[in-house]
């Protein structure tokens, strides 16, 4: 039976998802604020409706969006990522008005999003952890737990507040001479701070790999892992470049991370698609970060190395089918990557080059190529949302050639209007330590000369320039 | 016999040549681009050329100096030490050849000691001869530039200009040859520079024969133009007085102010029994089939005025200045005038200001003195800033006589007579501090410059970094032939240019359609550059409506607004300089601007003491009479 879908999401994850509806013969229902005016997914959707002028606050407001569902009769929402798609109230909204929720239900999302509540479960679950300390006692007592706990882990650790958060209250400690130093000082900013000078340790992974694992499960539990992505390459704690599967060699150790997300996406009774994030530290150790409870941006490189539709199965999980594969039927195949070409300019701090008209989009095509975008030639990119134009997604049946196709495509790429991120992939992709995959989150870091791809504009296209204005003044003003 | 080579030394040269038997050719094609396209000829243009006339064995090619310096960077976007290079990757053997002001340089206006030994050295790495000339035909003028070329190990060519009038007779030059014998030593070419191209075959062979007799080891080099047709005549006679090389060039491009075609000269002299030392007809022939489909883009560069002009032998304006001056005629709505002012006022002048040679920079000063003399209703009612320059003797003494005392009362008033006494004569230019210049050019162009950047800036400020600006935006635009470059009218649609950057990599470029924005205030022209689409975007000129130009003023009103403070631009120029800062006191005769017409500049003073207010125009800017240049507010 055809249903209503209603999309509350913009960009190219509202084209991805509206794709997938489609696809199901269901209805699609685009929402949108007016900056987001000229964007695709209005015209795409089979239906789309004005929420307000926003900017960011009226995709973000719950009430509205679900009294658009409403009125339109949406029998499902999807929210993409980003924006209310990690909400439980939003979820909690959605369920209070019979409306289906495309993602896990609101407790599940409730208590993964909550870091205490989660690190529980994982840990009743037996999930690998990155070693910590309850809170530590009190006085010398806790400074002799902290170096105990220091020398069996090794240095450097963090000493985080108890009731910190969003970074505040944490210290790194590099050796136990600065740990009796810290200590005090910590408990002492800990209590002003937050009026509770209970801390504790964690060991510091340096510079780990950031693996993570598609899971998908039914209502009836079926749980099924899609298997690995590598998320190493970040800015500033900003994926942009990612890899299915890992590249790991050791196979088993891949496995055996796989395999513990099906066992934490159990534990936590999830439904529908998410992400289990694990850091992989030089030691090969993994530990447990998060789970997403979303359809990540990255999807894309497990969908080509699966061949398995995740948003297509999220729709249908969420309508209340069965998955129609088990984990057997699961077999990953070559190698995807995928990269975020941004309106940024890598050159200036990635500074977002927003408010810029698309002049020319010309895009790679060919055998391996796939393209979620939604920006078109004439477009102008809004300044009040994230910068991500277009997500170029590889495949490759070996390594060496999804590189080479990479490198192919990245050449054939052409914006203009606003500065993107291609330049410095095409740096990035044909780094010998890229191409060995050889690579962890300090890879930017470490790699900085990547950005000094050559913005010279071409001798070519300057003496264009010159062409153009004699062309246009009807003379060589220069000459005259 | 051994063939005149690059590398070749002055003593070398000079035994070869007084064996040879016949006369050698140099190949002035700098002087025809100056003379007759107002110095465009491209490079592309002649690297097409360069092949055949390295074989056709000329003594030497000129290819740099006079104007085409200054040209090189403002009008052609060419480095002109790069030419030098690229020319001579493509012609090792011959020599290259250069036209040089002395004291000016390759500008309008003396430059510091230590500028000048700093250019010369610099170019004299490209430069083989050396032709360096002064206007008053002052000796001191040049000594600089003949200290360098010698030091370099390079040919020097002294000139003597050379004009007719009743002083201008064989005792006076062959006089002026001992004058630079004693600077220069024996080891020289001598060049006879008829840059008018003035007096008869009987009067060049005359001079010739008088300096021969004087100096009969002497290697003559004639050099003339063709302005009333009747150049070849005056080579002939050179020749057959005993002058040893003459100037001509290819016949693709002769026209009707700069040198005779070299065929003509060599295939009359023949006729008198003179054969051409080393040349090769055949390659001198192919140069011109290899030019000749070049000269239609040039088209719009020649002469406003097309024919030969014998009345040259009354105003004697010099073959290089003579498209310039047309040009300026037309721009300035004077055409019609020009048989009063070419015929009348201009040969007035001349005599008034002394009979001294017309050619750069004493020829814009008769040329704008006979100009503003007939424009300006009143004769030396505005006496430009070099005009007064050149009455004080700032250039040098005057080699015949004084102009009349009416004439300095014109330009300095009641009072002339003590400021000839207390400003009179030539002063010493202070060095300037080239370490100096050379962090300012840095801090202008973000990068540390070359030593020939220096040079180029040292000679033009403005237009050099002007010219460094425009390669970073437009890059090396010399790889272009003149059928891009001078195009009129732009491109058809999908047309496809095609062409080598100066790496040597091919690039195609498609001309696509030219779009309005929507607003129209903007066009947007669409290209294929190596078959990826890219579009370029100009903002339209804003329609004059609403800001109708300000009325004309008369020059009377432009006065009076001067005396209360309302200082406006007093005639068609651009601003060169602005002399002072808002906020700043001046007093009365204090300089507040620069204004630079027809190359001369002439300084606008404040007329009452005050405050400067608002500085209304800015340098570059291009004037017409009572536009606004800058607010002083008066003393109370």
């Amino acid at each position: 039976m055809k249903k209503k879908i209603l999309i509350a999401n913009r960009g190219e994850i509202a084209l991805r998802i509206i794709r997938a509806v489609q696809e199901l013969g269901h209805i699609a229902v685009a929402i949108y604020e007016t900056p987001d005016k000229d964007a695709l997914h209005i015209r795409t959707a089979d239906e789309a409706i004005w929420l307000g002028d926003g900017p960011r606050c009226d995709y973000l407001n719950i009430d509205k969006v679900i009294g658009v569902a409403k009125k339109v009769g949406a029998d499902a929402i999807h929210p993409g990522y980003g924006f209310l798609a990690e909400n439980p109230d939003f979820a909690k909204a959605c369920e209070h008005n019979g409306i289906i929720f495309i993602g896990p239900p609101s407790e599940v999302i409730q208590s993964l999003g909550d870091k205490v509540t989660a690190r529980r479960i994982m840990k009743e679950a037996g999930i690998p952890m990155v070693p910590g300390t309850e809170n530590l006692s009190a006085g010398d007592a806790g400074l002799r737990e902290a170096i105990d706990f220091a020398d069996k882990y090794g240095y450097p650790v963090m000493l985080k507040a108890t009731a910190g958060g969003g970074g505040r209250g944490i210290r790194r400690v590099e050796n136990e001479k600065q740990m009796r130093v810290e200590l005090p000082m910590a408990r002492a900013e800990a209590k002003s701070a937050f009026n509770n000078d209970a801390v504790y340790l964690e060991k510091v992974v340096i510079n780990p790999k950031h693996v993570e694992v598609q899971i998908i499960a039914d209502k009836e539990g079926n749980t099924v892992h899609l298997g690995s992505r590598d998320c190493s390459i970040q800015r500033r704690n900003q994926k942009l470049v990612e890899i299915a599967p890992s590249l790991i060699q050791d196979k088993g150790l891949v496995d055996l991370i796989c395999a513990t997300a099906v066992t934490a996406a159990k534990a936590s009774h999830y439904v529908n698609a998410g992400t289990v994030e694990f850091l992989v530290d030089r030691d090969w150790n993994f530990y447990f970060m998060e789970i997403n409870t979303r359809v990540q941006v990255e999807h894309t490189v497990t969908e080509m190395v699966t061949g398995i539709d995740i948003v297509r199965t999220q729709i249908k999980v969420a309508l209340g089918k069965k998955l129609s594969f088990c984990q057997e039927d699961v077999h990953i195949r070559g190698y995807a990557v995928e990269m975020r070409i941004n309106a940024e300019d890598p050159q200036n701090n990635f500074m977002p080059e927003g408010g810029k008209t698309v002049s020319v989009y010309r895009s790679p095509g060919g055998y391996g190529v796939r393209l979620d975008g939604f920006v078109y030639q004439g477009f102008t990119i809004p300044k009040v949302y994230d910068s991500l134009l277009v997500k170029m997604t590889v495949f490759g049946f070996s390594w060496n050639e999804t590189v080479d196709r990479l490198l192919r495509c990245l050449n054939n790429f052409v914006i203009t209007g606003p500065k993107t991120t291609i330049p410095y992939y095409v740096n990035l992709v044909q780094d010998p330590d890229f191409k060995k995959g050889d690579f962890d989150t300090s890879f930017i870091e470490t790699h900085s000369h990547l950005i000094n791809y050559d913005d010279q504009v071409s001798e070519g296209n300057k003496l264009a320039h010159l062409i153009a204005e004699i062309h246009y003044k009807g003379e060589n003003p220069y000459a005259v | 016999m051994e063939r005149i080579v690059q590398g070749m030394g002055i003593t070398e040269v000079l035994k070869i040549m007084r064996k040879a038997e016949g006369y050698y050719i140099t190949n002035t094609a700098r002087d025809m681009s100056q003379s007759d396209y107002k110095n465009r000829i491209l490079l592309h243009t002649d690297l097409l050329a360069a092949p055949s006339r390295e074989e056709a064995g000329y003594f030497s090619l000129e290819i740099t100096g006079g104007a085409s310096v200054h040209v090189d960077i403002l009008r052609k976007q060419v480095d002109p030490f790069l030419k030098l290079e690229l020319l001579r990757e493509k012609m090792p053997k011959t020599m290259f050849q250069t036209l040089c002001r002395g004291i000016n340089l390759f500008g309008y206006r003396p430059y510091p000691q230590n500028v000048i030994r700093f250019v010369v050295k610099e170019f004299a790495k490209y430069v083989d001869v050396w032709r360096v000339f002064d206007f008053l035909n002052h000796v001191p003028n040049m000594q600089a530039v003949f200290e360098e070329v010698q030091a370099a190990g390079k040919i020097l060519e002294p000139c003597i200009c050379f004009s007719t009038g009743p002083e201008h007779t064989n005792e006076f030059y062959v006089k002026k040859v001992r004058e630079i014998l004693d600077v220069t030593g024996d080891e020289i070419l001598l060049c006879i520079k008829n840059h008018g191209g003035l007096g008869s075959p009987k009067r060049i062979g005359d001079l010739v024969d008088a300096i021969l007799q004087k100096y009969p080891e002497m290697i003559i080099h004639y050099h003339g133009h063709n302005t009333d047709g009747n150049d070849i005549g005056r080579v002939v006679a050179a020749a057959m007085a005993g002058a040893k090389i003459v100037d001509a060039s290819d016949h693709a491009f002769t026209g009707y102010y700069g040198p005779p075609p070299i065929l003509s000269v060599i295939h009359t002299l023949t006729e008198y029994g003179l054969k051409a030392v080393d040349i090769n007809e055949a390659a001198i022939m192919e140069t011109s089939e290899v030019l000749q489909p070049e000269r239609k883009y040039y088209e719009y560069f020649e002469s406003q005025i097309k024919g030969f002009d014998p009345t040259v032998q009354i105003h004697k304006l010099p073959g290089g200045a003579m498209g310039s001056s047309l040009e300026q005629a037309a721009k300035g709505g004077f055409l019609d005038k020009m048989p009063e002012i070419l015929h009348k006022e201009l040969p007035k002048v001349q005599v008034e200001l002394g009979n001294y040679w017309s050619v750069t920079p004493g020829s814009q000063i008769l040329w704008t003195t006979a100009v503003s003399n007939v424009q300006g209703g009143e004769r030396y009612g505005n006496c430009s800033g070099d005009l007064k320059n050149l009455l004080l003797g700032k250039y040098g003494p005057f080699p015949f006589y004084q102009p009349p005392d009416w004439i300095y009362e014109k330009a300095f008033g009641p009072d002339w007579k003590q400021v000839l006494a207390r400003e009179g004569g030539m002063e010493a230019i202070e060095d300037i501090d080239l370490e100096k210049e050379r962090k300012t050019l840095a801090d202008k162009l973000g990068y540390a410059p070359t030593e020939q950047q220096l040079v180029t800036y040292l000679q033009h400020p403005n237009d050099a970094v002007n010219f460094f600006r425009f390669e970073e935006k437009f890059g090396k635009v010399y790889v272009l032939p003149p059928s891009i470059l001078f195009r009129r009218g732009g491109f058809r649609l999908g047309e496809t240019l095609a062409f080598k950057d100066h790496n040597g990599k091919e690039h195609i470029i498609e001309l696509g359609p030219t779009q309005e924005s929507e607003d129209g205030s903007e066009t947007n022209v669409y290209l294929n550059i190596d078959h990826h689409q890219r579009h370029f975007v100009f903002e339209n000129a804003v329609a004059a409506a609403g800001e109708a130009k300000a009325a004309k003023l008369s020059k009377k009103e432009i006065e009076d607004l001067a005396k209360a403070g309302d200082v406006r631009a007093p005639f068609t120029a651009n601003v060169c300089e602005i002399s002072v800062q808002e906020g700043q006191e001046v007093k009365a005769g204090e300089k507040l601007a620069v204004l630079e017409a027809m190359k001369m500049q002439t300084p606008v003073n404040s007329e009452v003491d005050g405050v400067v207010g608002k500085i209304v125009a800015k340098v570059g800017d291009a004037m017409q009479p009572g536009d606004e240049l800058v607010k002083v507010t008066p003393a109370a």
